[in-house]
């Protein structure tokens, strides 16, 4: 179906790209449908894409192809079906075990990940060279005062006036240059955004129904 | 005019300028130059020296809210990967969307090249548990994704027969929204030791400077303006992708042309920002008198 030369699904998107963009004028019933209909469908595209990009493949076709050979496989899907038995009062407890091995694994992963990966790469290119030479000298220290200051705007443990006071004033000026550039491009993304949407309603939707 | 009046002026009048702003452009483009930057050329020039033999692995961490400004960067870093003949394995870690951003991209940028799926590419598609995957892919990428995104067996393809795990990659790419693409470099480049470089929305670009700085990615590609750095690269190097850009249908999906808008609509907030403190040091001033 193209009613005016566009197919139906284009009518559709925008229509409710333009309930959602008539929240800018003031909250109403389109939007919250809108609204409501995105909420409803992500969560069913999360449901089918997980059954047939993780269940089906990676627990439901070994077990039907080689029961014996997969059998361990049994172990995680008896997990999985334990983490839903919170429902059941009576069994209810079986849950905590299952999300006992799930923050236990998460918890070892996260732990070796912000120490090996942030924590000690971090650190490592904070202790920069103060005689590199040139501009790079400047942003070395530009560096080290940042980082410094920030730390000590965020210890707590001693009353912030003197000159650990002026310090951490200086760390939320750094602070505060760290927010603005954040500011600057989250301006650019939401931009971004209304122009993906105004470039289709404009090239998708409405030029081939006045080229029609 | 009242001063108060003109500083708690009515956003829907500023949402107006904006849209105006931003119609303009997308209707007439114009054509603003854009300069490349180093962030964007660590990730260009990295696969400038790869060919058919190396391989590169894409994760498609974004969904349709990203669309905008992650589409054109997967588009022209795909093309950039198939120009060269690199062997390209594409797998989705975000679960709203990615596995179909991935299917939309591919399906786009694969036909203007003449490539052999599970030879020259192959789409893995989604897998659940974020890290859990992630990790596993070090030890083997079969066993994570014993079937491609259409279900087929992926033991009989030869591409995933070559490449078996990390040390068989070149580099890793990550395109993300939220924080999937640190994962990538502060768990997989730090464990695994493959170069990591990330393509993400403009909102979460300033916390992945620490990453580039600290060496644990080799690129990075910030919103829409990143991607309109790496389109400018390769027209300017590749005529092929000159002439694929040239295209109307491609010129209005570019980052390119989406720059314009940016420009026009930042000059109207910095018109705003300027306008709202004159106006904010003016009420001061007269409330002192």
């Amino acid at each position: 179906m193209h009613p005016f030369g566009v197919p139906i699904g284009v009518w559709i998107n925008a229509f409710l790209t333009l309930c959602i963009l008539s929240f800018l004028y003031k909250d109403n019933p389109f939007f919250r449908f809108a609204e409501s209909l995105f909420a409803g469908m992500s969560l069913g595209y999360y449901i089918g894409i997980v059954t047939e990009n993780t269940l089906r493949p990676n627990l439901f076709r070994p077990l039907a192809q080689n029961f014996w050979g997969n059998v361990l496989l049994l172990i995680p899907m008896a997990l999985g079906i334990m983490l839903y038995f919170r429902y059941i009062p009576s069994v209810a407890w079986l849950a905590r075990i299952a999300l006992a091995v799930y923050i236990g694994y998460y918890v070892g992963v996260y732990l070796m990940q912000k120490l090996h990966g942030d924590i000690l790469f971090q650190s490592r290119d904070t202790i920069v060279s103060l005689r590199a030479g040139g501009v790079d000298t400047l942003w070395n220290i530009i560096v080290m005062v940042g980082v410094f200051s920030v730390l000590i705007y965020f210890y707590f443990s001693a009353e912030h006036k003197g000159a650990l006071g002026k310090v951490s004033k200086l760390g939320i000026y750094f602070l505060m240059i760290s927010f603005g550039a954040s500011f600057g491009y989250t301006i650019m993304a939401r931009i971004s955004l209304l122009m993906g949407r105004f470039s289709f309603l404009v090239n998708t939707w409405l030029r081939p129904i006045i080229s029609s | 005019m009242d001063i108060q009046k003109l500083l708690y002026i009515d956003r829907r009048i500023i949402y107006l300028l904006v849209a105006i702003g931003a119609l303009i452009p997308i209707i007439r483009p114009i054509g603003l130059p854009v300069v490349p930057t180093a962030p964007v050329k660590g990730l260009f020039n990295k696969i400038d020296t790869l060919g058919p033999d190396d391989a590169v692995m894409i994760s498609f961490d974004y969904g349709p809210s990203s669309e905008p400004e992650l589409n054109p960067m997967a588009a022209a870093i795909l093309r950039h990967l198939f120009i060269r003949k690199v062997r390209v394995l594409v797998v989705a870690i975000f679960p709203l969307g990615g596995v179909s951003m991935a299917i939309q991209q591919l399906e786009r940028v694969s036909q203007e090249f003449d490539l052999q799926y599970g030879v020259d590419y192959v789409n893995l598609g989604y897998k659940d548990g974020g890290q859990a995957p992630m990790k596993a892919m070090g030890v083997s990428i079969h066993d994570v994704f014993p079937a491609d995104v259409d279900g087929r067996p992926t033991d009989e393809m030869s591409l995933i027969q070559q490449v078996v795990n990390y040390d068989d990659i070149d580099v890793v790419i990550s395109l993300a929204t939220g924080v999937i693409g640190e994962w990538w470099a502060n768990l997989i480049n730090a464990q695994f030791g493959v170069d990591v470089a990330v393509g993400c929305t403009a909102v979460s670009a300033p916390k992945y400077y620490a990453y580039l700085r600290s060496g644990q990615m080799i690129g990075l590609l910030g919103g829409l303006k990143g991607a309109s750095e790496y389109e400018k690269l390769l027209i300017d190097r590749y005529p092929e992708a000159r002439e694929l850009y040239g295209k109307p249908e491609e010129a209005k999906k570019s980052a390119i042309t989406g720059m314009d808008v940016q420009s026009i609509v930042h000059v109207i907030i910095i018109a705003f920002i300027i306008f709202g403190n004159t106006m904010y040091f003016a009420l001061r001033r007269s409330q002192r008198r």
